[in-house]
């Protein structure tokens, strides 16, 4: 079994009376790719910046490669790299320049940097744009530069938050695509998502809802905690039914999902036969239904929002 | 505790120089703005006296003795005379008349002067500049006493010869006394440590300082509300780069241009208005721990602003009073009391005294102390002050 590479116990930020983060408690593995999850101002970023060591925790710790993240962050920030949500690296430094910087700001000895540059050049398929301004780059080879950066001295963790926002398939996948090679070689990967697709590519996901940690599980075992298979019917028109639907008394939520709608509710089977025997809606026609198996996004879905009386307890 | 990397610092001024190489339009105007205002601000404060100021005379005299006063007030260079008939008037409309002084010589003078009873020249000035008013009033009054003295000799040339008969038979120390006060009383004056009194003397720690201050502190003030702004501040400060290897390496390259910005403006100061410059060792000095002070300064007010706006609006309400109340262009002793404490608090009022001390009074170290300590800790407190607030933004 590896060991653990970051420890947090319960770990804690407020902010006067708001409390951003609170008894954040869960150990991540050497070499897992860990997805962190939630909605916006769910505390993601708070958590990510206690772990670099930007933010004083008000309560709990955390713990890097056996370094207490606050009292001995200089020592553990030789041990991480960190790509920013929004690109923060120098736009009128060529890349060459801003991986050198980094790798001197990282105290990479001169002789070691120039062979790592080189060779990070050629993982994030940067070469030919060596001498570009990095503010000249696409919004895509900006994040490969930024993850470029944060590799430059070797660490054997990388913290992202969320790196593929506003990027393009084709470069969400080539992300993704060092992201495994780097996971391969060992690397330890904490990333910040709203992508469900990219949650699914993590080792383990945890989602973090008003600051409290949900759950935290891989993808599949928390795909499994739903206790049942979800009811997805097509109607038409579909946006007065989806309206409609939602406020029914059994139906916990209702999704939009290529045309049909995804329904979350208790006792799915119950609602169907109900419907079969009367649709309640004559204005809108009845096409047709599906039980179809939950995603991530149902997982994230149903943790946000509450619906506990779909969720099993994890067993993991 | 563990020493600044030079590697470090050395990373981090690098890519600050670069930052300021590749801004094109800021570089231009740093090598070009210092030079063109060591100019203007030079010629400006060149010349110190009053000359060529646009004034009326009206003569409604009309006679030999005030044409003569006319010659003699026509060779007074401080005064563009204009001259006007009597007739036209409106002397008191100087704005109308686009003068700052009109002199007008009453009908009648030369008879009272003749009679015992002397009238006034009439004269009207322009008081929305009190000290302008004072000189004009004082260079007129001086032609006016050379005038008396004048007339008085034609007056002495004219006396007939029992009046001189009659002085023989005066007391001997009657007659002294007499003479002694026919003669105009004289003062020997010697002028010490600006012997020529140029004004460009006085005011070349001020034209130095002010170009300085204004370069640096504004340049400096940027540097880290950028990073800020752009969101590069976290990334510097999750590297391994310590808060003292930022502030060290982003003086730097600032320092370099600074030193180099000080020995452009002493070239132009001394080649184009000769000023000369003495004790070049003391004066480094004062110019190096002035220049640590503003980049410290423009580093502090960095530190607390968070955008480059917020910075630079910080920079100038910091280097307006600055500049009015430091003693750069008129001395500090001319300000009331409390103005003058207050003026203590800015580097540049004693850069502008330390540099005056060496380079005009030849002062030594002992006159310096008080001025080199207070510029000491300056530095000190600024970077001390900017580290701490670095400090409260990593938390």
């Amino acid at each position: 079994m590896s060991e653990p590479v970051i420890v947090l116990d319960r770990l804690s930020k407020f902010y006067g009376h708001v409390h951003a983060v609170e008894d954040l408690s869960f150990s991540i593995d050497s070499g897992e790719i860990f997805g962190f999850l939630g909605a916006n101002g769910a505390g993601k970023t708070t958590t990510m910046r206690m772990l670099c060591g930007l933010t004083k925790p008000t309560k709990g710790k955390a713990i890097i490669a056996d370094n207490d993240v606050w009292r001995q962050r200089h020592a553990v920030r030789t041990k991480f790299g960190y790509v920013a949500q929004r690109f923060s690296l120098y736009p009128d430094l060529t890349v060459l320049e801003n991986m050198r910087f980094f790798g001197g700001a990282y105290r990479v000895p001169r002789g070691e940097l120039e062979k790592r540059i080189n060779n990070l050049l050629l993982q994030t398929d940067l070469e030919a744009k060596r001498e570009t301004a990095a503010g000249s780059l696409s919004g895509g080879m900006r994040q490969l530069l930024a993850l470029g950066c944060a590799l430059v001295h070797n660490p054997p963790l990388l913290f992202l938050d969320e790196p593929t926002s506003g990027l393009d398939p084709v470069h969400r996948q080539q992300m993704w695509n060092l992201l495994y090679d780097l996971s391969h070689d060992g690397i330890t990967i904490f990333i910040t998502t709203h992508y469900m697709d990219e949650a699914e590519r993590c080792t383990a996901v945890g989602f973090i809802e008003s600051g409290h940690l949900l759950a935290k599980a891989s993808p599949r075992g928390l795909i499994e905690s739903f206790s049942t298979k979800l009811l997805e019917i097509e109607v038409d028109p579909v946006m007065p039914a989806l309206v409609r639907l939602r406020e029914e008394p059994d139906i916990l939520g209702v999704s939009l999902r290529s045309g049909s709608l995804r329904i979350y509710a208790a006792e799915p089977q119950k609602l169907l036969a109900r419907w079969k025997q009367q649709w309640p809606y004559p204005d809108i026609k009845w096409c047709g239904e599906r039980w179809v198996e939950p995603d991530m996004e149902d997982v994230f879905t149903a943790y946000s929002q509450g619906y506990t009386a779909l969720l099993k307890p994890l067993t993991e | 505790m563990k020493l600044p990397s030079l590697g470090a610092i050395g990373s981090v001024a690098y890519k600050e120089f670069l930052h300021i190489y590749r801004d094109r339009r800021v570089l231009v105007l740093l090598l070009i703005l210092p030079p063109v205002f060591t100019l203007i601000f030079g010629h400006a404060f060149e010349v110190g006296e009053l000359t060529n100021v646009p004034a009326l005379l009206s003569d409604a005299d009309n006679t030999p003795r005030s044409e003569r006063f006319i010659a003699l007030a026509l060779t007074n260079k401080t005064f563009a005379w204009r001259l006007q008939s009597p007739q036209v008037g409106g002397e008191t409309d100087l704005l109308g008349k686009r003068v700052r002084a009109a002199a007008i010589i009453p009908a009648g003078w030369s008879q009272s002067l003749d009679n015992g009873d002397p009238k006034p020249l009439r004269f009207y000035l322009d008081g929305a500049d009190t000290n302008t008013a004072e000189q004009l009033e004082g260079s007129l009054q001086q032609t006016l006493g050379k005038f008396q003295m004048n007339e008085r000799q034609v007056m002495i040339d004219e006396l007939p010869e029992e009046v001189f008969e009659l002085g023989k038979k005066l007391p001997e120390k009657v007659r002294k006394q007499f003479v002694s006060a026919m003669t105009p009383w004289a003062i020997e004056a010697k002028v010490l440590y600006n012997p020529k009194s140029r004004f460009i003397e006085y005011v070349t720690p001020g034209v130095i300082g002010l170009i300085l201050q204004l370069i640096t502190v504004t340049l400096m003030a940027c540097t880290i509300a950028r990073e800020r702004e752009s969101g590069t501040l976290y990334q510097l400060l999750v590297t391994s780069l310590r808060r003292s290897e930022i502030v060290i390496g982003k003086i730097l390259p600032y320092l370099a241009i600074s030193v180099l910005l000080i020995l452009i403006i002493i070239l132009l100061m001394g080649w184009h208005f000769h000023v000369k410059f003495h004790q070049h060792t003391i004066l480094a000095v004062i110019c190096f721990l002035f220049l640590l002070c503003s980049l410290g300064l423009g580093l502090l007010i960095s530190a607390f602003s968070r955008t480059q706006t917020q910075a630079i609006q910080f920079s100038v309400f910091f280097l307006l009073p600055v500049f009015v109340l430091s003693g750069a262009f008129a001395p500090l002793d001319q300000l009331p009391k409390m103005i003058r404490y207050f003026a203590e608090l800015f580097p540049l009022t004693h850069f502008c005294r330390a540099f005056r001390l060496v380079n005009l009074y030849r002062a030594d170290f002992s006159y310096l102390t008080i001025d080199l300590a207070a510029l000491c800790f300056g530095v000190l407190i600024t970077f001390v002050g900017a580290a701490f607030l670095l400090k409260r933004i990593e938390q």
